[in-house]
């Protein structure tokens, strides 16, 4: 087992966003959590990564516990966070901001760039440019890529197509697909057709709770059956 | 192979255009210097160092420090009492408060640098009151208190301090080396990851920095170049006192690195010597010349936010994006 988060409680001051929160992700594998706004779902990825601290339970990436870590040690043992807002360092360019991610994990930086311009042969053309200058999808592969490198063992996604045209939403699909077998994944996603397409299980979230998981694959494909639980 | 090309390039440009702008600078301040006077000019250069020490930390990490002066003190108190204790050697003066200003950086760093926005400024504020009141009272005995303390210095064979051209041409010289330091420093990943942590902090921990670390050696580095400055400072005027050390006189680092621009090393070169040039010339024609760098400062605050160097900037680029 890769990650197992074991009755988890988060607080934002006296309120309670996260209560008993229990799972668990394999190595490889792609895990969903689906849920309503407020469900709880940014919270638990933010916990995991190190940005809040638990109140009660633990989290165990590897069998080693890592709640309470500083937020780059959680990085270097190889866990990425990719944010939401898809803020990237704006005034840097597409080069500096690969640069900078690849220091800390001792990654060549000509491997890293080669390693994003292989999910995304285009941003070639980019590289001395101003990050802050990419559409919304390029800022998202960007992100992804540049959460790649170093190799880690696994990625945080939060709302990966989050108001992302379709055409794009295909592409970031794509990039996350190929990462598929190689890499585990816990992406926060409220796109349920997205879900159905990558998720290998699905732990829907209610009220900061583990509401129920689906590990049936037939239930899984349909996002039909999926809106049902939410 | 092309990217590591591209790699190399880039050093190579680094290089070039900080040689470049070591000549530019060099030659503005000669220009300048026999268009004035040496004696003020010099007095210029010095405190255009202190400015690039300062904007290290407020332009490049995004940290506003109201308690620069302290530093500036440290390398001013730590020159002066080597000489007036132990040799009276410049270098040696110099050399020893650059050690007292890094020293004096790396102790309050760890505590300082927890901090950031207003926390930040007034931390350093306070600790620069206690330095003031440490050589004012405390530690009168030694700094000679309100009085400060008188200085001579020795000769030595290649820097006749006493000689206004050749000390002139040795702050040129230190200001020079200082830019092609920090141009290599802020050009490097080091440089790229204060740009970040300016930016968003919190991201660069994500991306596994620990930014505590940088953001030390980086109040270390600011520190001990504003002690360069100050050094240099107590062996220009041959005497310190409490005025060295004085946190009302941040507001003067403050406003010449907002004039000049944040952020960019011509930037605070040019703040330096705008502020220094209003505060020398316009007296002379405006009693309460202070007044006018009020206005001035609103001015920049409500129009001109990039400063001189960084609205020079955009006009250029507005200019080379319409011609192309």
């Amino acid at each position: 087992m890769l990650l197992a988060v074991n009755c988890l409680d988060v607080h934002y001051g006296y309120a309670k966003a996260l209560h008993d929160v229990t799972l668990h992700l394999l190595k490889g594998e792609v895990v969903c959590i689906a849920g309503r706004n407020g469900a709880g779902k940014t919270t638990l990825l933010k916990t995991i990564a190190g940005f809040l601290k638990p109140s009660k339970g633990s989290i165990l990436f590897d069998q080693k516990p890592i709640h309470g870590f500083a937020l780059e040690k959680i990085s270097l043992m190889g866990i990425r966070y990719v944010f939401q807002d898809k803020r990237v360092f704006g005034e840097l360019t597409v080069r500096e901001n690969i640069e900078l991610a690849a220091y800390p994990t001792k990654e060549k930086v000509s491997d890293s760039i080669s390693r994003i311009l292989n999910l995304y042969p285009r941003m070639s053309v980019l590289m001395d440019s101003k990050a802050k200058g990419l559409s919304g999808g390029q800022r998202q592969i960007l992100l992804i890529g540049r959460a790649l490198i170093g190799e880690p063992k696994l990625l945080l996604i939060d709302e990966p197509t989050e108001g992302l045209s379709a055409g794009i939403i295909e592409e970031i699909l794509n990039v996350i697909m190929r990462m598929k077998g190689e890499l585990s994944m816990l992406v926060v996603e409220q796109n349920l057709s997205v879900v159905s397409r990558m998720a290998d299980r699905v732990y829907i979230m209610k009220e900061g709770s583990i509401f129920k998981e689906i590990v049936d694959r037939a239930v899984i494909e349909q996002s039909n059956a999926l809106e049902g639980y939410l | 192979m092309r990217e590591k090309h591209k790699e190399k390039d880039v050093t190579a440009k680094v290089r070039n255009s900080g040689a470049l702008g070591v000549v530019v600078i060099a030659l503005g301040f000669i220009l300048f210097g026999s268009a004035t006077s040496i004696y003020r000019t010099t007095d210029f250069i010095i405190f255009c160092i202190f400015v690039l020490g300062f904007d290290l930390l407020y332009g490049h990490m995004g940290r506003l420090s109201f308690g620069h002066m302290l530093f500036f003190g440290s390398g001013a108190y730590g020159a002066g009492l080597l000489v007036r204790y132990a040799t009276p050697n410049p270098l040696a003066a110099i050399l020893v408060g650059i050690c007292g200003g890094a020293l004096v950086g790396a102790i309050l760093g760890p505590v300082v640098v927890r901090a950031t926005g207003a926390c930040f400024a007034l931390i350093n504020l306070a600790f620069n009151q206690v330095g003031y009141f440490l050589a004012l009272v405390g530690f009168a005995k030694f700094t000679g208190g309100e009085d400060g303390l008188s200085l001579t210095f020795s000769k030595i064979p290649f820097l006749s301090i006493a000689n206004p051209k050749v000390f002139f041409g040795f702050t040129l010289f230190c200001l020079c080396l200082t830019y092609y330091f920090l141009k290599r420093v802020t050009a490097s990943p080091y440089g790229i990851l204060l740009r970040t942590i300016k930016e968003n902090e919190t991201r660069a921990q994500f991306i596994g920095y620990n930014t505590y670390r940088y953001k030390w050696i980086t109040y270390v580095l600011s520190s001990s170049i504003s002690a360069f400055a100050g050094a240099l400072a107590t062996v220009n005027y041959g005497y310190v006192n409490p005025s060295f050390i004085d946190p009302t006189r941040n507001v003067e680092v403050i406003f010449a690195a907002l004039i000049g621009g944040a952020g960019n090393l011509y930037g605070a070169i040019l703040g330096g010597v705008s502020y220094m040039v209003i505060s020398n010339y316009l007296a002379r024609y405006i009693p309460r010349w202070e007044m006018f760098l009020g206005l001035a400062l609103l001015v920049l605050v409500f129009k001109f936010r990039e400063g001189i160097w960084g609205n020079i900037l955009s006009v250029w680029k507005s200019r080379t994006q319409t011609g192309a």
